[in-house]
């Protein structure tokens, strides 16, 4: 028993490496990693939060090999408890905060659906080549949506759990169906009354038709106006097809009267990019500065309808997209420092996710998806779709996505129903293969009509999947311009504060 | 990690106590658009994983291997994540979800004939 008790010999010299290792000092908290293309790791945790580190980082922290006695870890062991990486109790102290900030990212599920479609007319004047729905027809009757149905999508609109809504109206050209327009408005105002609800009305417009008369009635009823601008004329008109007129000309006076009118803030506009567009990614951002709009956002044109069918035109590789979108980004960051403040609106979405707690809405990028969650689409025929994109894909005559008709069909059975349960079990990337390990699951979405439009089922395959190709590129690009070039943090800052 | 290449056949044996089945899964995922692959366990505890052009080309696998190696070590790190971390990831949504209370006040105006507010409470 002698040998037992004989202690080591105390002494003064420097201790052995191996003491400052520290043993099992902290416990690991849920995050994943992306390796980046020269090293580094990005870490994102449970909750949001993001940190980039240098390559072997994440083994190191996993090893328990972050010491915080060690003065060459010291900062980055307190940044890692702070951010909610590790922590030093086995159940962390905080968890009532992780919890609640959790909740707080996915509280864009409270209120269900708040944005209802209403697709008022198919009719348009214009003929673009990549357009998968409109028809250029006088043909009221068969194309203009119905009373009875317009009456229907209201009713089914009050019954959404949400206080604030949302009623868009879209087309083909939705100005070309104004009357529908007013009726609908001036029913879903006492309606809205009656519910409670406040609504938000938005018309979608190529503004071709826009009278003196109709933004007299957007003025009394604050309605806003989203436009189409794909670029300057020669890019515009060219995606815009319009017999014996020009579109861009339409557009641009359209958008000057609308601003004289409504006011600057109640009009916006959106590109649809094309294969055309990206040869012109200076020249888009340019004009929309030279029209002196303060945000851009720049869309990859849909995979849907007809654009599918127009191969040579529309069929376009996604990282010709990437290289487009990133030129843009980067002359919108030149003439932010400049002086002249624009942003372009997925950046500040995907930067709202990445430094903000809150909830983002966003209907493309958002788990569980927002389809049949927060949008949901009333054809001009009285048909539901779960989104915009599945009633594209219904033109092709695919209605995968087609949740009843209005006036038929019970806002349980739309909602509740067998479909929507189908759907929904496809719209949690936490549950996807790839999604499910994926460092950006929390910044990214889920999308069935986009897998199911591109890949044939809902799910949806990872690795050749062009949704997944584009966002893992994009949210790595945005945190890298943030990380390398302080100066572009700045801006990416201020474009989610609107402060300078 | 054992790797050779033969046939234009690349492959690769690890221990399984090491690299589980659940690990070379959620790796092999994301090479399954480019290659053919296989997994067998060769031997007790031996698993084997066996990768080959979808075409028949003439593939230089030394990129392909190095590439390979370094994912595997990065899906075991995330697998050692997420099952360190599975109770506590569990507790947070479950909590988060728990915890949900819509943010309702009384609509009509509670009256108080005995003195008692009960939304002052
Ligand atoms: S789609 Fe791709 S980038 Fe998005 S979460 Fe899934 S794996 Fe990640």
């Amino acid at each position: 028993m002698e040998t037992a008790i004989i202690k080591e010999r105390q002494t003064r010299k420097f201790k052995d490496v191996a003491y400052f290792r520290s043993e099992e000092t902290y416990t690991l908290l849920p995050f994943r990693f992306h390796r980046m293309p020269d090293g580094r790791e990005i870490l994102v945790n449970e909750i949001g939060d993001y940190m980039v580190v240098p390559s072997g980082t994440t083994a190191r922290i996993i090893n328990r090999e972050i010491n915080n006695n060690d003065p060459e870890d010291a900062v980055l062991y307190e940044d890692l408890v702070a951010a909610f990486f590790i922590a030093e109790q086995a159940v962390p102290d905080l968890l009532e905060v992780m919890a609640t900030r959790y909740r707080t990212k996915k509280s864009f599920l409270d209120s269900f659906t708040s944005l209802h479609i209403f697709v008022i007319s198919l009719r348009c004047e214009h003929t673009c080549h990549y357009c998968q729905v409109s028809r250029v027809t006088s043909d009221k009757n068969k194309f203009d949506m119905s009373r009875v149905h317009i009456d229907a999508g209201i009713d089914m609109m009050m019954r959404s759990p949400a206080r604030q809504l949302t009623m868009e109206f879209q087309g083909g050209e939705a100005l070309l169906a104004f009357d529908n327009i007013i009726y609908a408005v001036e029913k879903a105002k006492v309606a809205g009354e009656q519910h409670n609800k406040q609504i938000t009305y938005v018309i979608c417009t190529n503004l071709a038709p826009l009278t003196d008369d109709m933004l007299v009635y957007c003025k009394e009823n604050n309605i806003l106006i989203s436009t189409s601008l794909d670029g300057p004329v020669y890019v515009h008109d060219k995606n815009r097809h319009k017999p014996d007129a020009s579109s861009y000309r339409l557009a641009v006076d359209g958008i000057h009267r609308c601003r004289e009118i409504l006011g600057e803030e109640n009009v916006s506009a959106l590109t649809t990019t094309t294969r055309l567009s990206l040869d012109y990614p200076i020249e888009i951002v340019d004009e929309y500065v030279a029209l002196g709009f303060r945000n851009i956002f720049l869309r990859p044109i849909s995979p849907y309808g007809f654009a599918t069918k127009s191969v040579n035109k529309n069929k376009y590789e996604t990282s010709r997209f990437l290289e487009f979108y990133k030129t843009a980004l980067q002359r919108i960051i030149r003439h932010n420092l400049d002086g002249y403040f624009i942003r372009e609106d997925y950046t500040a979405i995907i930067l709202k996710k990445l430094l903000t707690p809150f909830p983002v809405g966003y209907v493309d990028l958002q788990s569980p998806a927002g389809l049949i969650n927060s949008v949901i689409v009333f054809n001009y025929d009285g048909a539901i779709y779960a989104s915009d994109e599945a009633r594209m894909l219904a033109e092709m005559k695919d209605f995968t996505f087609r949740l009843g008709t209005l006036g038929e069909t019970s806002y349980e059975e739309v909602f509740y129903g067998e479909k929507a349960q189908i759907i929904s079990e496809a719209m949690l990337n936490e549950s996807l293969p790839g999604c499910s390990e994926c460092a950006f699951q929390s910044y990214c979405g889920a999308d069935p009509v986009f897998n199911y439009a591109t890949q044939g089922d809902m799910y949806g395959f990872r690795p050749d999947n062009a949704f997944c190709q584009r966002n893992m590129e994009l949210i790595q690009y945005i945190i890298t311009l943030m990380e390398d070039d302080k100066q572009v943090e700045k801006i990416f800052r201020s474009w989610i504060t609107g402060k300078s | 990690m054992d790797v050779q290449v033969t046939n234009n056949v690349l492959t690769v044996t690890v221990d399984e106590s090491i690299y589980p089945e659940k690990v070379l899964l959620k790796c092999l995922y994301w090479y399954s658009d480019t290659w053919q692959l296989e997994i067998d366990r060769v031997h007790q505890g031996r698993l084997q994983i066996t990768i080959h052009a979808k075409d028949d080309a003439i593939v230089a696998w030394e990129p392909v291997s190095a590439r390979l190696k370094r994912d595997l070590i990065d899906f075991k790190l995330r697998q050692i994540v997420a099952d360190e971390t599975r109770t506590i990831r569990e507790l947070i949504v479950a909590k988060a979800f728990a915890y949900y209370e819509p943010e309702e006040t009384p609509l009509s105006i509670v009256s108080d004939p005995v003195g008692f507010d009960p939304t002052s409470v």
